[in-house]
């Protein structure tokens, strides 16, 4: 090797080997099937929508996932730390920056085009649809390029290259499928598309410049008056009642005060916007729609470091010595994580209940509001509308805190490549949603899903169940979990359940909607089984 | 109550392909400072990561006060000091939240003795642990593993933040006075000269393989040639097949 180009390329050649083994093996059986085809004539068609998938979308989506990971050098770094997940072991390599954006930026272009080129080349297409020649390579290429602009780039808070990433990633996304729906010609897309993977370049050897010189802005210092204001509040207690307070009280700090801080800086922007929303009914139920929304949103990013130990260790995705060694069963460690995300979940809803009414009154749309909800209770009732928006702001104030906990089970393993591998299925499940969501509409489905919903509920809970089962069995045997606490912790759940079953059932009892269905409803929406894996996750991690 | 603090019969750990432990059989009786030596990588850190219960035996058993520290956390880690060779007290705690955190898991917590360690120390109570020197903070972390006055004192590599001087005089002061009490210190290091300042016991990890363990003054007359006893080193050297020293090197 003699050139940094030909380190650079071979690096990720030998690092990722195996997977682009697999890919190279997938595209060839599509060559050879579409070579089968067409020299001998075969009727095969993928029309059937399932078949499509399994044989193309799924594949590609895999590897476009797969391929984030690998040229963002996703793999090696921390999502939610202020620092650049460039790898700082590369800094010292005699390249300019330059080079060290650029050359992982044209490897992953150049991967992305190709894996569309040759999937474009090799797949069987459904017969009747058109497949564009070059714009989707385009939109994988930006979207990888913005990715690792973005991902490179030091942040002054941390978890913000979360959201930057994602709201960027999204607009991108949505400009493509507006671009979509309104049927834009191929020329169009592409005077979209061209642009970004330069523009990307220029972002990313600016991120990269900066993480070299080791320029990592810092905004917590802006937040110096709520530290001191906790200090003082903290020097009043002399010492901590147990324990389990003491170590719930670490996971606050460590953690419990990033959603409330999201929340706390998001919502002056959102409920400004009701000052410009005038007589307009439909914005000020929009706004108030986003701002009720706002919590459980950001607690999916906030969630990314619930199951860290600690934010500055080597390995800050297993379990410190320092909290591997306070002498607390696994359940009460991770008891803890969840006191501190009540808690969490509570303080950012104090703010959104005192924000709201505030900026409705003082923004005038109040009336709005009442006139709507005056309007409900004479056609449901009094009782009914208090019931159906309490119902709906307990909905909330649960999703807020069932999406803090519920990838606890995955954090606490400790295993780098489960969490960034989950990470990178949600951002490939959210870049592709829209796609398909558009296809299930377009293609006039939404019968035949509506249709099928019992069943895919029904499996979907006998999946829950049997998951839950195999994780009880484990907690038993291994006595990470009392008989008391399994016992009662089942007879909450099945409690939880029926209350919302009996809920459901006064809510939307008509003869339309059968009661079984409200029934599997009601267990899938009652967090189980991947809560209860948490202790059995951290087990795994502490004790290895 | 087990007179054997701790006990390891028959531990064998594989990371991958490599063998970092290989049927290891340690007793150590309670009272005495227990020097453990070897090389960087012969396996120190996973022995005492399996004493602490980090790690889970893959064959083989630990026993510590006759518990199983895995299945057990809260009774065996209740009762041990430990100060870690990562360092890794949390940042952004003060001096006084860490020793307030600290005392809440441990009901024999003496504020008095706590006390008297952060002054000796020099251990500002409003400075972030984030902000001290490294020597600092191997005080405080030393601060937190002794205040409770722990039955089994582990130390880890723990040489490795402080100046000469401070070693010498805290760590010999410490183990000593700890060891006087009847308590046990089990303390792993690579730098042989400072455990045989202070270790009653030593024991030599090789690769994996424990291929010496007695009491230091047995291994030196061991050893005796033409009337010397030889330093550590030389036995470690004559045992091993190489320094401690240079194989970190």
């Amino acid at each position: 090797m003699r050139s940094p180009i030909a380190a650079v390329g071979w690096e990720f050649r030998q690092r990722h080997r195996w997977g682009l083994i697999a890919l190279a093996g997938y595209l060839l059986i599509l060559a050879m099937i579409k070579l089968v085809v067409v020299t001998r004539g075969l009727p095969i068609n993928l029309d059937s929508p399932e078949s499509f998938a399994f044989v193309v979308v799924v594949p590609i989506t895999a590897t476009f996932t797969y391929f984030l990971a690998v040229f963002t050098f996703g793999l090696e770094g921390d999502l939610a730390a202020r620092q650049s997940m460039y790898p700082a072991r590369m800094f010292t390599r005699p390249v300019t920056t330059a080079a060290l954006a650029g050359l992982p930026m044209l490897y992953g272009t150049a991967a992305m085009m190709i894996l569309w080129l040759a999937t474009r080349l090799f797949a069987l297409w459904p017969s009747g649809i058109p497949i564009p020649s070059l714009w989707p390579a385009l939109l994988l290429a930006s979207l990888l390029a913005w990715t690792q602009a973005l991902t490179w780039m030091p942040y002054p808070l941390p978890g913000l290259r979360i959201i930057v990433t994602v709201v960027w990633l999204g607009t991108i996304d949505a400009l493509a499928l507006l671009a979509l729906h309104f049927k834009a010609h191929e020329s169009v897309m592409l005077a979209i598309l061209v642009p970004q993977p330069p523009l990307a370049y220029l972002a990313a050897r600016f991120a990269v410049a900066r993480a070299r010189r080791g320029d990592v802005p810092d905004w917590r210092g802006s937040f110096a008056a709520l530290a001191q204001t906790r200090r003082v509040l903290s020097r009043r207690r002399a010492h901590f009642a147990s324990p389990a307070s003491a170590q719930a009280w670490f996971e606050w700090r460590l953690h419990g005060q990033s959603l409330p801080l999201w929340v706390a800086i998001l919502l002056p922007f959102e409920l400004v916007l009701l000052w410009g929303s005038g007589d307009s009914r439909t914005l000020v139920f929009t706004i108030l729609f986003a701002v009720l929304l706002t919590p459980p949103f950001m607690a999916t990013f906030a969630a990314a470091a619930v199951s860290r130990s600690s934010p500055n260790a080597s390995d800050s995705y297993g379990v410190t010595p320092f909290t591997a060694t306070r002498p607390l069963t696994d359940a009460e460690l991770v008891a803890a994580k969840l006191k501190m995300a009540i808690r969490s979940t509570i303080a950012a809803w104090i703010l959104v209940l005192i924000a709201i009414p505030l900026a409705l009154e003082l923004s005038g749309a109040s009336d709005i509001l009442l006139e709507r909800l005056r309007r409900l209770s004479e056609v449901v009732g009094t009782a009914r509308t208090v019931v159906v928006v309490l119902l709906a702001l307990w909905g909330c104030i649960a999703a807020t805190w069932t999406q803090l906990v519920q990838s606890l089970y995955i954090g606490l393993t400790g295993r780098a490549s489960l969490i960034k591998g989950s990470v990178f299925l949600m951002l490939g499940f959210f870049v592709l949603f829209g796609p398909f969501a558009e296809w299930i509409i377009d293609s006039n489905r939404l019968g035949e899903l509506w249709s099928a919903l019992p069943i895919i509920f029904a499996i979907l809970v006998g999946f829950k169940i049997i998951a839950a089962v195999w994780i009880v069995v484990r907690l038993y045997h291994r006595r990470l979990l009392s008989d008391r606490t399994l016992v009662t912790g089942a007879a909450a759940w099945c409690l939880a359940v029926f209350a919302i079953y009996g809920v459901l059932v006064w809510l939307l009892g008509t003869p339309h909607v059968p009661h079984y269905l409200l029934m599997l409803i009601a267990i899938l929406a009652t967090p189980l089984a991947r809560l209860s894996t948490a202790p059995l996750a951290l087990a795994w991690n502490r004790h290895r | 109550m087990s007179e054997q603090v701790i006990d390891v019969s028959g531990l064998t750990r594989r990371f991958g392909g490599k063998t970092a432990l290989d049927s290891v059989n340690l007793s150590l009786p309670r009272g005495a400072v227990y020097g453990l030596v070897g090389a960087n990588g012969a396996g120190k850190t996973t022995l005492i990561k399996h004493i602490l219960g980090l790690l889970r035996a893959e064959s083989g058993s630990v026993r510590v006060f006759g518990l199983d520290p895995v299945a057990d956390p809260v009774g065996v880690l209740s009762r041990i000091g430990y100060l870690s060779e990562e360092n890794d007290l949390p940042g952004w705690m003060r001096v006084d939240e860490l020793i307030r955190f600290s005392r809440a898991f441990y009901p024999a917590w003496d504020d008095a003795y706590a006390e008297e360690l952060r002054q000796a120390f020099a251990l500002e109570p409003a400075a972030q642990i984030k902000n001290l020197s490294k020597g600092q903070k191997a005080r405080a972390g030393l601060l937190i593993a002794l205040a409770y006055r722990p039955e089994l004192l582990v130390l880890d590599e723990p040489s490795s933040g402080l100046d000469p001087i401070v070693r010498r005089d805290i760590l010999g002061a410490v183990i000593r006075t700890i060891a006087d009490e009847g308590r046990t210190v089990l303390f792993s290091s690579h730098l042989l000269e400072e455990v045989e300042q202070v270790a009653d016991h030593v024991t030599m990890i090789d690769r994996g393989k424990i291929v010496l363990s007695a009491a230091l003054d047995e291994i030196r007359e061991m050893h005796r040639v033409d009337g010397r006893a030889p330093s550590l080193n030389e036995i470690f050297v004559a045992r091993v097949g190489t320094t401690a020293a240079a194989v970190e090197l």
